[in-house]
């Protein structure tokens, strides 16, 4: 698999759901990434990044509707002398929400297969040669990421022991501030580690070549016909808009479109074998 | 002709008023050349100016000159340095760039632009060079301590380098971990290279070594040092008061993967239980379900009522006060006891340090630090986790005499180590946790 064939289609994805306000759409676009992260990596590798996604998209409707307090179809009211969460409840804001939390998921999704399906170093293969150097410095830190969150569960164990209890946001001061040294010197400690093997040194290379094959070309050709596809409907008066406000329509669905995102499913086909 | 040549060195770490190295002046020739002290002796900054890292990536001030192959230190950067000296850092996890061996080896070459077919050829010969040929192609997450250390010595041999620095690299590793990463230092010196090694374990070096430098208090003296002996205090074997605390048909793990499996086992006050076994064996398992960090998925565990004292694996993570004794007093004040802080740490050689801020301290003097932090006052439960990493002798013997004063004084005291001589000198009972089982030794030395 190949990074460069990943993130075009990564980019596909994350164009379409950023540039339409149509539910549909984004509701097609997470699909398409979750089949084919599920044919990629696995379902068991997905389940703590749905969990985790499905609770941010509804943490994002859940902030839309108490907080936008717009719309024809009021579903309850609370008084509006209660600050903030006071006034009408709409099932419009709820929609709105609800569109906003798919763009969240879709976008996370979308980009997943970065962090679940490569290695840091084919990531860092596929960047351009300008951009190896920073690439070089980002694999690195992503390397450290494991040790911070054992030193979180590890740093707090060891403070409860110790007599401390968690009694407000500054009793937290003393887990983080000595997670934070320890990652600080960690990353020290590897920035000395890359000094003394020539970082910096200049232009480099890399030990490995990754040419896209047949099924790369295939995703790179699929995700920019999705995209041309899309912006052709969109500029022929097709992909039409969508608005929550003020009263609730059912989003409108054109075929051009339909089918720009359903190419987005191509991996579905080319990252079988890696599952 | 000398491969480096210091002369009249002295260093400043940046605000400090003592230097770290005080006019050092040395010769290093090709052969295995040992570097020893006590922790906080200025070891590491020694070898930190080998390859350039002191000055160019600590700053601060330095005078005298320093020369490696012809080339002055003072002028030259480290990345340039890096064709001549390599150098292996103390902890593994943290010198790790990449997540696959072979990639993780050919970093360096790829950052002086080696073309890819003579790094290949390189990454080869060098895994080959550190004993760790078969582990090319495996991910760096799933290999063992002494394993990455391998890595690491191959990382820093594919630049080719005159020289070899090694900053106790086995400090972080368990015995088996450590004789597989000095036994690839052996093989290097047998190839004809050169190597500098800082390390505590000498017993094996001091065979092969060519050269000796002690580094003590910044300056270094061209003498011999002794190798260690396991401290000559023995606690009294003691076979313990009431029930402390007992685990009664224990299943702990993860994720529903249990790591302990139907353990039953009590301790008791006045005694000290020795867990051996090898590493991912339920050693630290064992231990957080004893202090009620983790919860069993199955059985019981009760413990007396009262302080419980718990050196994590990695101790230094525990300091975040301005001071060293000002973290002493946090533990003092949270457990009410009104012993002075001062008292442990002159027990433990640290009285000096007192007024510090304790990331300041060296490796060794951390450790310390740690055990200081946690241990003070009367704790009814002493729980320690491999506590002797990257101690210096006089640290050993500091230790042991302060868990025979804590057993004597009626704790309870359970710990997790590799160290033979520790349980040596301490163990009343022994017990090996492995695959998920524990197993008691018996103790011959115990009166009857």
């Amino acid at each position: 698999m190949n990074a460069r064939a990943v993130a075009a289609w990564s980019a596909a994805c994350l164009f379409i759901v950023l540039f339409t306000t149509n539910p549909a759409y984004k509701a097609l676009v997470l699909a398409a990434a979750i089949a084919s992260l599920a044919a990629g990596a696995g379902l068991s590798r997905m389940r703590g990044l749905l969990t985790g996604v499905g609770l941010i998209a509804a943490f994002a409707t859940f902030l839309n509707f108490i907080s936008a307090h717009l719309g024809a179809t009021v579903l309850f009211e609370l008084p509006a002398s209660i600050p903030a969460v006071g006034g009408p409840y709409t099932l419009e804001a709820l929609a709105a929400g609800l569109s906003g939390g798919l763009t969240v998921a879709a976008a996370i999704v979308a980009a997943a297969p970065f962090s679940l399906m490569l290695a840091t170093h084919d990531v860092m293969d596929a960047l351009p040669a300008a951009l190896s150097r920073s690439g070089a410095a980002i694999a690195a830190s992503l390397n450290l990421m494991p040790s911070v969150s054992a030193s979180f569960v590890q740093v707090s164990e060891a403070q409860r022991l110790r007599g401390w209890r968690p009694r407000g946001p500054r009793s937290w001061a003393e887990v983080v501030v000595p997670v934070v040294l320890t990652s600080v010197e960690g990353s020290i400690q590897l920035a000395e580690s890359m000094e003394a093997r020539g970082f910096g040194s200049g232009p480099r290379t890399a030990l490995k070549s990754s040419p896209l094959r047949k099924s790369d070309w295939f995703l790179v050709g699929a995700s920019a016909a999705a995209v041309t596809t899309f912006l052709a409907s969109r500029a022929t008066g097709g992909a039409p808009d969508w608005y929550a406000y003020p009263a609730l329509t059912t989003p409108a669905v054109d075929l051009a479109s339909l089918a720009a995102c359903l190419l987005l499913f191509a991996p579905v086909v080319a990252w079988r074998s890696h599952a | 002709m000398a491969i480096a040549r210091l002369s009249n060195l002295s260093y400043w770490y940046p605000g400090a008023e003592e230097p770290a190295l005080r006019d050092v002046s040395m010769l290093i020739d090709s052969g295995l050349t040992l570097v020893t002290g006590p922790s906080g002796g200025g070891k590491s900054t020694l070898l930190r100016v080998l390859n350039g890292l002191v000055p160019h990536f600590h700053g601060g001030r330095i005078a005298g000159r320093a020369e490696v192959e012809g080339q002055d230190v003072i002028r030259t950067p480290t990345r340039t340095l890096a064709r001549t000296v390599g150098f292996v850092f103390q902890d593994p996890e943290l010198q790790t760039v990449y997540d696959a061996v072979d990639r993780e080896v050919a970093f360096g070459l790829e950052n002086i632009a080696l073309p890819p077919g003579e790094m290949a050829v390189r990454v080869e010969e060098a895994l080959d060079a550190a004993g760790a040929a078969h582990l090319a192609g495996r991910s760096v997450r799933t290999l063992s301590g002494g394993e990455r250390q391998r890595v690491a010595l191959a990382s820093a041999l594919a630049m080719r380098p005159l020289l070899v620095v090694l900053d106790e690299p086995t400090s972080q590793l368990d015995p088996e971990g450590a004789s597989m990463v000095l036994d690839a230092v052996g093989d290097l010196v047998r190839q004809g290279r050169a190597a500098v090694i800082a390390e505590h374990r000498l017993e094996r070096l001091l065979m092969q070594a060519t050269a000796s430098v002690i580094v003590e208090n910044g300056s270094a003296s061209g003498d011999w040092p002794v190798a260690y002996s396991p401290p000559a205090i023995r606690s009294t074997p003691s076979r313990g008061g009431a029930v402390a605390w007992s685990l009664a048909g224990v299943t702990a793990g993860f994720g529903g993967r249990p790591v302990l499996d139907a353990v039953d086992l009590t301790g008791h006050q006045g005694e000290v239980m020795a867990l051996s076994g090898p590493n991912g064996g339920g050693k630290t398992t064992l231990l957080r379900l004893i202090a009620g960090a983790l919860s069993p998925i199955a059985g019981k565990v009760e413990r007396r009522p009262g302080r419980i004292a718990y050196l994590p694996q990695n101790p230094t993570a525990l300091l975040h006060r301005p001071t060293l004794r000002s973290e002493v007093s946090l533990t003092l004040e949270r457990a009410g006891e009104s012993e002075p802080p001062e008292a442990i740490l002159k027990e433990l050689g640290l009285l000096a340090v007192a007024g510090r801020y304790p990331r300041d301290l060296s490796c060794g003097e951390r450790q310390r630090a740690a055990l200081a932090a946690v241990l003070p006052g009367r704790p009814g439960l002493v729980l320690l986790d491999e506590p002797t990493r990257g101690m210096d002798a006089a640290a050993r013997a500091a230790l042991v005499k302060l868990v025979s004063r804590l057993k004597d004084g009626g704790s309870a005291i359970v710990i997790a180590t590799h160290d033979r001589d520790l349980r040596a000198a301490l163990a009343d009972r022994e017990v090996s946790v492995s695959g998920g089982q524990v197993k008691e030794s018996a103790m011959s030395s115990l009166p009857a």
